[in-house]
């Protein structure tokens, strides 16, 4: 029964407030809500005693709320009654803890009025003593129950009062030191090792100062070759131990011969194939919007009993559809010419959407590697071979993000390179 | 190469469109870069002819001219004119009224109206050859042959609706240095029928001869020549070899010039024109002797020595063999009567290198070094020839032809098992033959396998791999699959010792670090005096003076990005690098992935510059010092260990050597004062540099039990002398911690007020426990009674109270 009341009681704990609220427009009106629970007499007595009655669409409100609190109650008699009611109101109307203490005293005190009912039940034949003595016991549960109801919410609100008073404006920045960014070259690369690791390539680097063998000779281009003049090369003031001047690095391929040279024993007894890709630094004397004296890419070498041209175009097409995250992408192998390699393919590619629609971008190199080459690994070119590839990174990463000038990758700006933070 | 397409389409003329042509070149690996119409769009412009000139009765400089346009009007046209050579009898290009003229800068094309040109009645405009767009000449009218048919369309006329190819060739190919050779391809990838190679006879009327001696047969295989006396050197180029040759980019120069690059372009058959008058005895053909010299065509004198093939006469070196000319023995304009007309065969080698190392290239040279064909030698000198007589007049004497040293044609055997799995498509055996006749390739079947002989002029075909890649090309990449690749599957795991640089990457970068880019080569300035490198690795070919040398520290770079983004209005810079360093190292050897006397390694470096946090409403502004830094190195690498120590670039009292496990792994500092300057900064940043294979290292977990008992912590307030550093306060402590202490650190320093000005208090936080049991007092204070004692033994230290 008094679970009803309590639920009735917790549901309609803003009425009182928001009745104070609507009655705040005018002063009068507060206060006959005030004094009528300040008296514990009979409701309409006590409104008759005011000039300014409440407005009859709140004095309805207020008669509702007590009439149902009274009614979950069970109370029957008319003071117990407006003793409930007053009780009700005068509880809703404590806007602290010592003012709802107070008002439980004036009910539940040694002078309350419910210790007074029961005081005057000393009067009453035994039988009105019981069904009375049962009505004020209800009407003291009761009001426990409405002062318990109202301190939960009284703690609420002061609870509340202080976190409105501790409200920050979560607008603001964070504090602290922030974030920093990894450069949109490295993201490239660091995409190509993932993409190429899920079909199981190894990454390796080499040296950048490089011998003449493993940049060129090694790779079927010995001095004098025309083919090296396709690459302006970069001397450095020292010699190999062949005597030829060591050199900054062309392309990756070096990192073909100095990988496979390191695992040409684990391919031909255990069958394990030459599966790698070498991302890096490479170098070229050249220096304009589209070429840099210094600039990356990454090269790529399987190696194996019966890999073909035809899994070259396979693996390099879903790489080039995986990392632009389009499979509409067009890619074209036409033939070219590399030293290294035979056959050997330029790879073209088309967006089909964006900027660069429509136009055929080259990409890459790429071919059959070259039997001298295999040789020159440790391998024996009758029994394996297979492809290799080399790509620009800065370009892969222009093409991506519709960079137009390619000395911005080196320039370490930070409005630059914080786009790609 | 450039040329014209009508040029090519002269030899083979495959039924596609010019778009079509050059896609199909492209894809069979003749890379065409450009294709643009030999002329810019115009229309009614015809041949006219001048029949009378007057001059204009209101200017000087203008005159009246009458033209016959023949039945594009039914009388003369009266044009006002003027330009200087327009006289009667002349035909030039007249455009009528109406007619629209090549595009101007704007892109709007220019049409020609009725008009008058002061009170005189003008009726279309005569053209010179800027205005036609063909060429930039601007020498007045673009004066015609005197037959050309008036009244023609001038574009149909000089064959202007054509369109010039530009296509880059691959080192390879050589035998596509010519535009017939170029026709041989289209053949070969079209199937349309491929016209002879041009041909000529020349009827010999002399029987001069000038003698010539091979005497170096490893440079020179065959060597050829023809005298022709009482030519006519100032004879005029015919328009359409001049045309041909404009429109192949190359200048027009004189009769015997031109007809010998027309025949290099044409057949890719370099050739050298004497003056014959000029050479003195015989010619001998050898390797150049150290000391010669020789004037070349271009001007230049090079210096010889016995790597250099030359042709010379009894005066000395004429000619540098296979790739210029000489001065002395050039043929004139006004001089030359008699010539002599030589073509060889060099050996590729012979050649290769030879240009570049005088720092030019030539035309012939780019052919030699390549390979040209040998075996039609007198064929092609017939037909220069043919062109001399026809076009310069003469007589011609026999062909002298010694052939000392030529290649031979090895057969080469291509399985055709090994063709299809290097390919990766069963190409048929019949497909392959039908390939082989088209590239006419003599070619034999024999079950298994193809036996090919390739033919002179190709010089590419000398292994099965050769003729795998002619028969890809020719089948198409198109028509080969892209198959998904076919592997066995193997893990690959990133063992857990070593982080991997991206990991490094993004845990510098997670404290407020960008990553940025910096060349290897920098200022040589900067390594001597910022690197503190003396001898840094020098570049022979630098681009640039600021790019002359190899960086041995990451520092100076990343300065200079500080120095930038500053410029830029940044105030505050945190960035770095993961890059190679090179330095001399007596003790590198050559191995796996070594170079012998350069080490190279990859280090890490950081530059921190202006406020700790960026400027907010949170925090207070402080400028970023050394233990911010030092918090991030050591964020990178646990167990760091700072030691003081000075190094050029650092603050010599900010400055430490960083190690870990005793090894050394690189610096940190904040920036000498004396190099903001150089690097135009207002405030010192703090820097540090690296070994990133020391920042992957990962040490591994060692577990231990979690201690159930309490754990006591007791600090103490250590005074000390200034000069005490802090790790070697607690190493001592360590040093004399019994086993229940767990950690000593240092949590507060103190100078100031209540302290001699010589010293300092030291705060440390000591926390003991037993995993087993709770402590006693009485351990606790015995514990820390030792403590205290070894500092004061150690340092004087006394507790501060």
């Amino acid at each position: 029964m008094n679970d009803r009341l309590e639920k009735h009681l917790r549901e309609s704990a803003g009425f009182i407030d928001a009745l104070l609220a609507s009655a705040e427009q005018s002063d009068a009106s507060a206060l006959a809500i005030r004094r009528q629970a300040e008296v514990p007499e009979s409701t309409q007595k006590f409104i008759a005693q005011f000039s300014t009655p409440l407005p009859p669409a709140t004095q309805k409100l207020i008669d509702d709320f007590v009439e149902s609190g009274t009614q979950l109650a069970q109370l029957t008699d008319s003071i117990i009654k407006t003793h409930f009611g007053s009780a009700l109101l005068d509880f809703g109307l404590a806007r602290d803890t010592a003012y709802l203490e107070n008002a439980k005293a004036k009910y539940l005190g040694k002078a309350g009025a419910v210790t007074e009912l029961l005081k005057g039940m000393a009067q009453l034949s035994p039988e009105e003593k019981k069904t009375r003595g049962a009505e004020i016991n209800r009407a003291k549960d009761a009001i426990e129950v409405a002062l318990k109801v109202r301190r939960e919410s009284l703690a609420a609100q002061a609870l509340n009062k202080q976190l409105a008073a501790e409200s920050i404006d979560v607008t603001l920045p964070g504090r602290g030191r922030g974030v920093g960014g990894i450069h949109p070259v490295i993201k490239t690369w660091q995409r190509c090792e993932e993409i190429f690791g899920s079909i199981g390539f190894d990454v390796a680097d080499g040296p950048e100062i490089e011998a003449d063998w493993y940049n060129f000779t090694a790779l079927n281009n010995p001095p004098n070759h025309p083919a090296r003049s396709m690459q302006d090369t970069f001397y450095v003031d020292m010699n190999g131990t062949d005597g030829l001047p060591l050199l900054l690095r062309t392309h990756t391929s070096p990192m073909q011969v100095r990988y496979a040279k390191m695992h040409a024993n684990d391919l031909s007894s255990k069958g394990t194939p030459i599966k790698v890709i070498a991302p890096g630094r490479t170098y070229r004397v050249d220096s304009d919007a589209t070429h840099s004296p210094m600039f990356h890419q990454i090269e790529g070498l399987w190696i194996d009993e019966n890999i073909s041209f035809a899994d070259l175009k396979g693996v390099y097409t879903d790489f080039l559809r995986r990392f632009f995250e389009t499979d509409a992408l067009q890619v074209r192998f036409r033939p070219s010419y590399f030293p290294f390699t035979e056959p050997s393919a330029e790879i073209d590619m088309k967006f089909d959407s964006g900027p660069l629609k429509g136009r055929w971008l080259e990409i890459s190199g790429s071919g059959q590697v070259h039997p001298s080459v295999v040789k020159n690994f440790g391998l024996d070119p009758e029994r394996f071979i297979g492809f290799a590839f080399g790509s620009g990174l800065e370009r892969l990463t222009m093409l991506k993000h519709g960079i137009g000038d390619l000395r911005l990758f080196f320039e370490g700006d930070l409005r630059f390179l914080k786009q790609f933070a | 190469m450039k040329f014209s397409e009508s040029w090519l389409r002269s030899f083979c003329n495959p039924s596609m469109t010019t778009d079509e042509l050059a896609h199909a070149l492209t894809m069979a690996g003749l890379e065409v870069e450009e294709v643009k119409p030999a002329a810019p769009p115009f229309t009614k412009i015809v041949v006219g002819e001048i029949v009378s000139r007057e001059k204009h009765p209101n200017a000087d400089r203008l005159s009246v001219c009458m033209v016959n346009v023949g039945s594009n009007s039914s009388a003369p046209l009266q044009i006002v004119c003027g330009a200087p050579n327009a006289r009667a009898g002349i035909r030039v290009p007249c455009a009528l009224v109406g007619a629209e003229l090549p595009p101007g800068d704007d892109g709007k094309s220019f049409v020609i109206k009725q008009a008058k040109m002061r009170s005189v009645e003008s009726n279309g405009m005569l053209c010179s050859a800027r205005e036609l767009g063909i060429s930039e000449s601007h020498e007045g009218l673009l004066e015609l042959a005197s037959d050309a048919p008036i009244g023609l369309n001038v574009r149909e006329y000089m064959g202007l609706d054509d369109v010039v190819f530009e296509i880059k060739l691959t080192p390879n190919k050589a035998d596509c240095l010519s535009v017939y050779g170029v026709a041989r391809e289209v053949h070969a990838i079209t199937g349309a029928p491929l016209a002879p190679s041009p041909s000529r006879n020349v009827q010999r009327t002399l029987n001069d001869v000038l003698p010539a001696t091979v005497l170096a047969p490893d440079l020179c295989g065959r060597f050829a020549g023809r005298v022709i006396r009482g030519v006519n050197a100032k004879a005029a180029t015919p328009a359409w070899m001049r045309e041909r040759l404009e429109r192949a980019g190359q200048r027009s120069i004189s009769a015997l010039v031109d007809i010998s690059n027309y025949v290099m372009l044409e057949l890719g058959r370099p050739s050298h024109i004497f003056d014959l008058d000029k050479v003195h005895g015989a010619l001998e053909v050898r390797w150049a002797k150290k000391g010669e010299t020789l004037k070349l065509l271009n001007g230049n004198t090079v210096e010889l020595d016995d790597q250099v093939g030359v042709i010379a006469d009894q005066n000395g070196v004429e000619s540098l063999a296979g790739i210029m000319g000489g001065d002395s023995t050039a043929v004139d304009l006004e001089t030359t009567r008699n010539v002599y007309v030589e073509a060889a065969f060099w050996h590729p080698a012979a050649i290769q290198g030879r240009s570049r190392r005088f720092n030019f290239s030539t035309d012939a040279g780019h052919r030699f070094e390549r390979g040209v064909d040998w075996e039609t030698i007198p064929q092609h000198i017939d037909y220069i020839s043919a062109l001399i007589l026809e076009i310069c007049g003469g007589e011609a004497g026999p062909i002298d032809d010694r052939t000392v040293n030529v290649p031979t044609r090895k057969a080469v055997t291509m399985r055709i098992a090994r063709a299809q799995k290097v390919i990766g498509v069963a190409v048929s055996a019949d497909e392959m033959s039908a390939i082989f006749t088209r590239l006419g390739l003599q070619h034999a079947r024999d079950a298994d396998k193809f036996t090919v002989t390739p033919p002179s002029y190709r010089f590419d075909i000398e292994i099965e791999e050769d003729l795998i890649e002619e028969i890809a090309r020719i089948y198409g990449f198109d028509n080969i699959p892209a198959l998904p690749p076919r592997a066995r599957a193997a893990m690959r795991a990133q063992p857990t010792d070593r982080r991997s640089l991206h990991e490094l990457r993004r845990a510098i970068a997670a404290r407020d670090y960008f990553e940025v880019i910096n060349y290897s080569f920098v200022d040589e300035l900067w390594e001597k005096e910022v690197a503190g490198n003396a001898n840094p690795i020098r570049l022979l070919n630098p681009i640039a003076s600021q790019m002359a040398v190899m960086r041995s520290s990451l520092i100076p770079g990343l300065l200079a990005n500080v120095a930038h983004n500053a410029k830029h209005r940044a105030d505050r810079v945190r960035i770095f690098e993961l890059g190679k360093v090179f330095m001399r190292d007596a003790l590198a050897n050559d191995g796996e992935l070594g170079i012998a006397q350069v080490s190279q390694p990859l280090m890490l470096g950081g530059v921190a510059w202006g406020a700790v946090v960026a400027e907010q409403w949170g925090e207070r502004e402080r400028a970023v010092d050394f233990f911010d830094v030092k918090a991030d190195v050591e964020a990178l690498i646990p167990g760091l260990v700072c030691t003081k120590a000075t190094h050029p670039l650092l603050h010599p009292g900010r400055s430490a050597k960083l190690s870990v496990d005793g090894q050394f792994a690189g610096w940190i500092g904040e920036l000498h004062p004396e190099h903001l300057k150089r690097f135009d900064l207002d405030h010192a940043p703090v820097v540090f540099e690296v070994s990133a294979s020391l920042a992957q290292l990962n040490k591994g977990a060692a577990f231990e039990a979690v201690a159930k008992t309490p754990l006591v912590r007791r600090d103490l307030a250590l005074v000390v002398e200034q000069s005490v550093e802090s790790d070697a306060l607690i190493k001592q402590l360590n040093e004399a911690a019994d086993p229940v202490i767990r950690a000593i650190d240092v949590f507060d320093v103190y100078r100031g007020a209540n302290l001699p000005t010589d010293r300092k208090s030291v705060a440390i936080r000591v926390l003991m426990q037993d995993t087993e049991r709770t402590l006693e007092d009485s351990e606790i204070d015995a514990a820390i009674k030792k403590l205290v004692s070894r500092a004061e033994t150690a340092f004087g230290a006394t507790l501060r109270t």
